[in-house]
C-alpha cells in the first residue's frame, strides 16, 4: 500500500512537473503576471511621483509650518496668496453643474433646473515635510487638507484596502480562476486532454498533479506579487521610520499578507478547478462567486463565513479601511462578522480545499471527452 | 461544357432585400440564446429589480397607505434623479453578466470553427457581420436596461401626472440615452473578446474582468496617489459620471463628465479596431 502511494505520488509530481512549464510560460497565463505585478507598479510609481515632489518643491522654497496651520476655512484665494506667498502649484478651472431651484410654492410656479457655474481652484503648499492642499471655490477657501508628503502609516491603511479590496477580490480571484480553469478546460480547448487520459494513471492523480502545478504557479506569482507590492510600499519611507516597524510589527504583517495571498490561491485555485470539471461554461460559477463575495460583507454574520473572503480577510493583520466615499445607506447596512483566529482562518480553508478537491476527484473519474461541443 | 470549364461565376440572379438579409443573423442568434437555460434564468433574474423599483414608484404615489410613517418616510419615497441611479446601477450589473454569458459565443464560435469565409462569401460586409452580431446583444441587453427603464418613467408619469412629466422629462431622456450607451459599451466589449481570444469560456471570464478588474484598478490608483483622475482607466465610473450629470444628481468629485465621454469614445474606438484587426475574411494558415 506504501509503495503505491509513493508511486501515485511520484506520477503526480511528474505531472505537476509537467504542466508547471505551461502554467509559468503559456502565452494564456501572461495577464495573470500583470494583475499579480500591477499594484507594485503603482506603489513604486508613487515612490517615485513623493521623490520627484519633493525635489521640486523643495526647490521652489519652503513656506513656514505655522502658516500653513494658520489657514483657516473661508479666507479668500487672494489673502492666502498674500499671507503664505506664492504656491508651489496652483490650478484653476471652470465647473458647470445643474442645480434644482425651488419655485416659490404656488402651482403657477414650479420647480426649474439651473446652469450654475463654479471657479474652482487649488494652491498647493510645501513646508519642507507637509504638503497643504486648498481647494477654493469662487474665490473663497471650500476645503483644505495637511498631511505629510510621505506617510507610513497612511500608506499602510492604503496597502491593507489595496490588499483585501483589489488583491484577494480581483487580482487572485481572476488570475486563479485563469491559472486553474486552464488546466484541464485548456486541454480540452486545445484537444489533448485524451492523451492525459490515455495514459495509465488514476484520474484523481491526474487532478491532484495538474492542482499541485497550477497551486505552485499561483502561489509563486500572487505571493512573490504581494511581497513586491509590500516592499514597494515601504521603499520610499524614511528608513529609520521603516526600521521601527520592521521590528515591531512588519515582519508579522508581511508573513500573514503571504500567507493570505497563498490561502487564496488554495481555496479560490479548487473551487475553479472543481467549476472547470463539473461544467461546461465556468463563467456561471465564476460570477456567482464574485457577486457572492462582494456582498460578503452585507450578509448576516453565519453567512459571511461560508466564503473564502471571511477567511483570507481573517488573516489580514490590518483590517481594510471603509471606503469613505460610500453612500451613508450603504455604509449603514454593512456589519463585517467578527474574524475568525488564525487557527480557525487556516483550519476552515484547508476543510474546504479538502472538500471541495475530493467533489472534484469524484467528478472527474466521469469526464467524457467531446472536443466537438466545446 | 465541359466540366473543367465550369470556373466560378458571381451569382447574378435576385438579391434579398438588404435589411432581411442583415436580420438572418440576428434571428437565429437570438433564437439560440433563448434556447440557453442560463441566459433565460439570468434574464428573469435580471426582472426582479425593476419589479422592486416598480412597488416602490407605486408606494411612492400612494401616501395614504403610509400616511401615519412620518415624514422622513416622505423623502426616503421620493422618485428623482437619485432613484434611476440606483435602478440603472444594479441592471447595468445584470447587463454585465448577461453580456459575458451570451456574448462570447457570437463570434468566438465562427473564428473558432473557421466560418467567417462563408459568411463573407455570402453578400455581407465586415461592418455587416458586425453590426448584425452587436444587434443581437443590444437587443438582448435592452431587455433588462433601457425598456425596463422607460416603463418605470412611464409608470411614474401615469401615477404623477403632467406637471410632474414636464418637470422630470430630462429623467425619462437621462434613462434611456444613458443605458444605451452602456449597452453599445458592454456589448462591444463582449465581441471584441470574443474576437481576441476566441475562446467562449475564456472570453466570458475576460468580459467579467474588463469590466471588474479596471474599476478595482482604478479605485486602487486614486488611492495610492491620493488623485481622481484614475477613474479614467474605469469604463463604469466614467459611465457613472455621465449618468449623473443626464439625470441632475450631484455628480461625485473626479473626473468631469466631457472627460468621461472622451474616455468612453477612447475605449469604443480601441474596441472597434480590436474587431476590424481580428476579423478577416481570410486567413492564412501558417
Amino acid at each position: 500500500m506504501t509503495a503505491t502511494i509513493s508511486f501515485r505520488a511520484r506520477q503526480a509530481c511528474t505531472i505537476a512537473r509537467v504542466e508547471l512549464r505551461r502554467a509559468f510560460f503559456s502565452k494564456r497565463s501572461f495577464w495573470v503576471y500583470l494583475l499579480a505585478l500591477f499594484p507594485a507598479v503603482v506603489f513604486i510609481g508613487h515612490g517615485i511621483e513623493a521623490k520627484i515632489d519633493r525635489q521640486r518643491w523643495s526647490a521652489k522654497g519652503f513656506t513656514p509650518a505655522a502658516l500653513l496651520d494658520g489657514i483657516k476655512q473661508g479666507e479668500t484665494s487672494e489673502a492666502v496668496r498674500g499671507r503664505l506667498g506664492t504656491p508651489v502649484s496652483d490650478e484653476k478651472w471652470d465647473h458647470r453643474r445643474r442645480v434644482l431651484r425651488e419655485g416659490s410654492g404656488k402651482d403657477s410656479e414650479p420647480r426649474v433646473w439651473e446652469e450654475k457655474r463654479e471657479q474652482r481652484r487649488r494652491l498647493t503648499y510645501f513646508d519642507g515635510r507637509r504638503r497643504a492642499d486648498l481647494w477654493f471655490e469662487n474665490g473663497v477657501l471650500r476645503s483644505k487638507s495637511i498631511r505629510p508628503l510621505l506617510n507610513l502609516e497612511e500608506d499602510r491603511q492604503v496597502f491593507a484596502g489595496l490588499f483585501q479590496y483589489f488583491y484577494l477580490r480581483l487580482a487572485i480571484f481572476f488570475g486563479c480562476l485563469g491559472i486553474f480553469m486552464n488546466l484541464f478546460r485548456g486541454d480540452m480547448l486545445d484537444k489533448t486532454l485524451h492523451f492525459w487520459f490515455l495514459a495509465p494513471i488514476r484520474r484523481e492523480v491526474l487532478l491532484l498533479g495538474k492542482y499541485a502545478a497550477g497551486l505552485v504557479a499561483a502561489v509563486v506569482i500572487f505571493t512573490g506579487g504581494a511581497l513586491l507590492c509590500f516592499a514597494a510600499m515601504l521603499w520610499p519611507h524614511d528608513p529609520g521610520e521603516v526600521q521601527v516597524y520592521w521590528q515591531a510589527s512588519g515582519l508579522s504583517h508581511a508573513f500573514w499578507y503571504a500567507a493570505a495571498a497563498a490561502l487564496g490561491c488554495v481555496g479560490y485555485g479548487s473551487v475553479f478547478l472543481a467549476a472547470g470539471l463539473l461544467l461546461r461554461n465556468p463563467i456561471v460559477p465564476a460570477a456567482t462567486l464574485l457577486l457572492w463575495e462582494a456582498i460578503n460583507g452585507f450578509l448576516p454574520a453565519t453567512l459571511q463565513k461560508v466564503s473564502v473572503l471571511y477567511y483570507l480577510q481573517s488573516l489580514c493583520p490590518i483590517p481594510a479601511p471603509m471606503d469613505n466615499s460610500a453612500p451613508a445607506f450603504i455604509r449603514m447596512l454593512l456589519s463585517p462578522a467578527e474574524p475568525a483566529s488564525h487557527f480557525w482562518s487556516v483550519a476552515g480553508l484547508l476543510a474546504l480545499t479538502a472538500l471541495v478537491l475530493v467533489v472534484a476527484a469524484r467528478a472527474s473519474r466521469r469526464i467524457e471527452i467531446s472536443y466537438s461541443t466545446e | 461544357m465541359a466540366v473543367y470549364r465550369r470556373g466560378y461565376q458571381r451569382y447574378q440572379g435576385p438579391l434579398t432585400g438588404y435589411w432581411a438579409r442583415f436580420l438572418v443573423a440576428p434571428r437565429f442568434a437570438w433564437e439560440r440564446l433563448f434556447q440557453q437555460r442560463q441566459v433565460v434564468i439570468l434574464l428573469v433574474g435580471a426582472m426582479i429589480w425593476p419589479l422592486f423599483c416598480a412597488v416602490f414608484i407605486y408606494l411612492a404615489n400612494h401616501s395614504e397607505l403610509w400616511a401615519g410613517l412620518g415624514g422622513g418616510f416622505k423623502n426616503f419615497l421620493e422618485v428623482n434623479g437619485k432613484f434611476f441611479l440606483v435602478f440603472m446601477n444594479a441592471q447595468a450589473v445584470f447587463a454585465v453578466l448577461l453580456a459575458a454569458l451570451a456574448g462570447p459565443g457570437l463570434i468566438a464560435s465562427d473564428l473558432a470553427n473557421n466560418a467567417l469565409p462563408l459568411y463573407f462569401s455570402r453578400p455581407m460586409s465586415r461592418p455587416d457581420y458586425v453590426l448584425a452580431r452587436l444587434l443581437v446583444l443590444i437587443g438582448m441587453l435592452s431587455l433588462v436596461t433601457w425598456i425596463p427603464g422607460a416603463a418605470l418613467f412611464f409608470m411614474q408619469v401615469g401615477m404623477a401626472g403632467r406637471g410632474w412629466f414636464s418637470e422630470n422629462w430630462r429623467l425619462g431622456v437621462g434613462v434611456v440615452a444613458g443605458f444605451l450607451i452602456w449597452v453599445l459599451i458592454v456589448s462591444l466589449v463582449a465581441l471584441a473578446c470574443s474576437a481576441y481570444v476566441r475562446w467562449r469560456v475564456v472570453a466570458g471570464g475576460l468580459v467579467l474582468g474588463f469590466f471588474f478588474v479596471l474599476g478595482g484598478v482604478a479605485k486602487m490608483v486614486n488611492t495610492v496617489f491620493r488623485v481622481e483622475w484614475g477613474s479614467v482607466l474605469s469604463p463604469t465610473a466614467a459611465m457613472y459620471q455621465i449618468w449623473c450629470d443626464m439625470l441632475d444628481v450631484e455628480t461625485p468629485l473626479g473626473l468631469n463628465t466631457a472627460e468621461c465621454i472622451g474616455t468612453l469614445v477612447v475605449l469604443g474606438v480601441l474596441l472597434v479596431v480590436v474587431l476590424e484587426r481580428k476579423l478577416r475574411p481570410v486567413e492564412v494558415i501558417s
